[in-house]
């Protein structure tokens, strides 16, 4: 491995350096932008109960590439978040692999950072000490603490909410101390199950924007599980679409264009009702 | 319909109204009383004016047979009732924490607390002082009346710990440890102090039977010895002061736990 020096948010790094629970993103540096970072093989979730067996996801594979933002959008109760919670280790999978890089994933852990629909946030922490959690528990020194949560608080306009009570924010509000709290650890991979799905359209929005900026200035990976097509196609570079129960894979669409998008395009509309037609196929009402 | 001009929206004016309506509420209580007693004309349930008057000489000459102050009968009993309560607080957060958070330990240990809660305080108290003496055995019969409403608060707490938090704790790299230190602990204090402000209104409950059988100490004592010696004024007046010390206690109790849970973002 080459000698070279990574100073990232003031930290220095180089290859001797333990990396750390807040920097997991680090384990996987020498992986290209554009190749696959995380391979989900042969998916498959199946619920037991005594009258019957439901498979909620059937055989999934697909592969996550670093740096891109893939979208997950299938008809309601199809599998969207059993996948994503599979993939976060929060549930385990009746049968099928998960590997980031060449490490397979077992359990939960900081290296797949999740963004809950609503919100997850601890009320009894000051919107600062929500944000600080993950750096807290990793044992990162306070004023790194301080200095890195400024810098999240700050990007996404929350600095002057840092000693607020979570229940005094509105819930926009609190979304993007959920996504702060997040991209602070730098996971490998950021996990986001429906997170605007709890906002009014407007809010929704102005949140989807916010991401958009955020990403310019720092290339993640992300998974983002959402009902809304629209929003798939403006922020993801691939949407994933899923069948009705049990999952499946229908298919992988490439979303052309840089971000910011206009979101009335004509090629996005006609991508948009491509997938609208074939989710209404799929609706099992 | 504004009665006297009182204005809901007005936090003054709803102080008031609360004051007002508990002021009233204790006048009719004391003349209740007095009707009742006057009817019964019974000289074991005595009218409110001659337990005061005793009540006001226990607090001047102190009591009518051994000459000891009423201070030194609450010193005994509030010794005794912080000695239960500190006891029920040290064993009942780490064991309800442990067994909200266990659910196999919780399974385990079920049958014994479901076997061991119903029987009343009252009952543990002469086995409590003839095996541990004055000093303890009152203390432990607090302690059990304050140890199980504390604990089945705490673990009920532990299980109504939002699912969410705890994945998210884990997504954020969290251990065992840190769930528990973390999440379980800071998401629990709301029900331990609503433990501890039901807790102590049933430790007031059993300092009466603690005292039984001291020979001399506390509130208790002296009721049972007034009772005995049939000077039913004064085993009334003692009730009177179990009543405003737990009242009292409750009273800020109640106000920790308001405060805290809102202070913690996680008032109901």
């Amino acid at each position: 491995m080459s000698k070279e020096e990574l100073v990232i948010e003031g930290q220095k790094y180089d290859s001797k350096d333990r990396i750390r629970a807040d920097r997991t993103d680090m384990l996987y540096k020498d992986i290209p932008e554009g190749s696959p970072l995380v391979k989900i093989r042969d998916l498959n979730v199946t619920y037991r109960t005594d009258e019957k067996t439901t498979v909620a996801v059937d055989n999934i594979s697909f592969d996550i590439n670093k740096g891109e933002l893939i979208s997950i959008v299938g008809p309601s109760g199809c599998g969207k978040s059993t996948i994503l919670r599979c993939i976060s280790g929060l549930l385990q999978p009746t049968s099928g692999t998960i590997m980031i890089g060449d490490r397979l994933c077992t359990t939960a852990g900081s290296d797949r950072g999740m963004v809950f629909q609503d919100f997850a946030l601890f009320p009894w922490r000051s919107v600062r000490k929500n944000v600080e959690f993950g750096l807290e528990i990793a044992g990162v020194p306070k004023e790194e603490r301080r200095e890195r949560s400024d810098r999240y608080l700050k990007s996404m306009g929350l600095l002057d909410f840092a000693d607020s009570r979570v229940h005094e924010l509105s819930g926009g509000m609190k979304q993007r101390v959920g996504i702060a709290r997040a991209m602070i650890m730098h996971p490998a991979v950021i996990l986001m199950d429906e997170p605007f799905g709890a906002l009014d359209a407007q809010t929704r929005n102005i949140l989807q924007e916010s991401l958009v900026n955020v990403l310019k200035n720092s290339h993640r990976t992300i998974v983002f599980v959402t009902h809304s097509v629209d929003e798939a196609l403006y922020l993801s570079d691939r949407v994933l679409v899923l069948s009705k129960r049990p999952a499946s894979i229908h298919q992988i669409i490439e979303v052309p264009g840089d971000r910011p998008r206009d979101r009335g395009a004509p090629e996005y509309a006609k991508m948009r009702k491509e997938i609208l037609d074939y989710l209404e196929t799929q609706n099992t009402m | 319909m504004a009665f006297l001009g009182y204005d809901e929206n007005n936090r003054n004016h709803r102080f008031m109204r609360s004051v007002a309506i508990t002021a009233i509420s204790l006048v009719v209580f004391l003349i209740l009383w007095w009707v009742v007693t006057v009817i019964m004309n019974d000289k074991n349930f005595p009218t409110p004016d001659k337990v005061f008057e005793a009540l006001w000489s226990l607090l001047l000459y102190g009591d009518p047979i051994g000459g000891h102050s009423l201070w030194e009968y609450i010193a005994v009993s509030l010794k005794t009732f912080i000695n239960g309560f500190g006891l029920a607080l040290v064993v009942a957060v780490p064991l309800g924490l442990i067994l909200g958070y266990v659910k196999p330990l919780r399974e385990f240990t079920a049958p014994w607390i479901e076997v061991v809660r119903p029987i009343a305080p009252i009952a543990w108290a002469p086995i409590f002082v003839l095996s541990f003496g004055s000093q303890l055995g009152p203390a432990l019969v607090v302690f059990i009346g304050i140890f199980f409403p504390l604990l089945t608060n705490i673990i009920f707490g532990v299980q109504r710990i939002d699912k969410n938090w705890l994945d998210a704790s884990k997504t954020l790299g969290a251990t065992q440890g840190q769930l528990f230190y973390k999440i379980v602990l800071p998401a629990t204090v709301p029900y331990i102090l609503n433990g501890i402000k039901v807790g102590l209104g049933v430790g007031w409950m059993c300092i009466v039977a603690a005292e039984i059988y001291n020979k001399f100490g506390g509130i208790g004592q002296y009721l049972v010895d007034m009772v005995n010696g049939g000077l039913m004024a004064n085993a009334f007046s003692a009730i009177i002061i179990i009543a405003v010390l737990g009242l009292m206690t409750t009273g800020v109790a109640e106000y920790v736990s308001k405060v805290v849970s809102r202070r913690m973002g996680m008032d109901a």
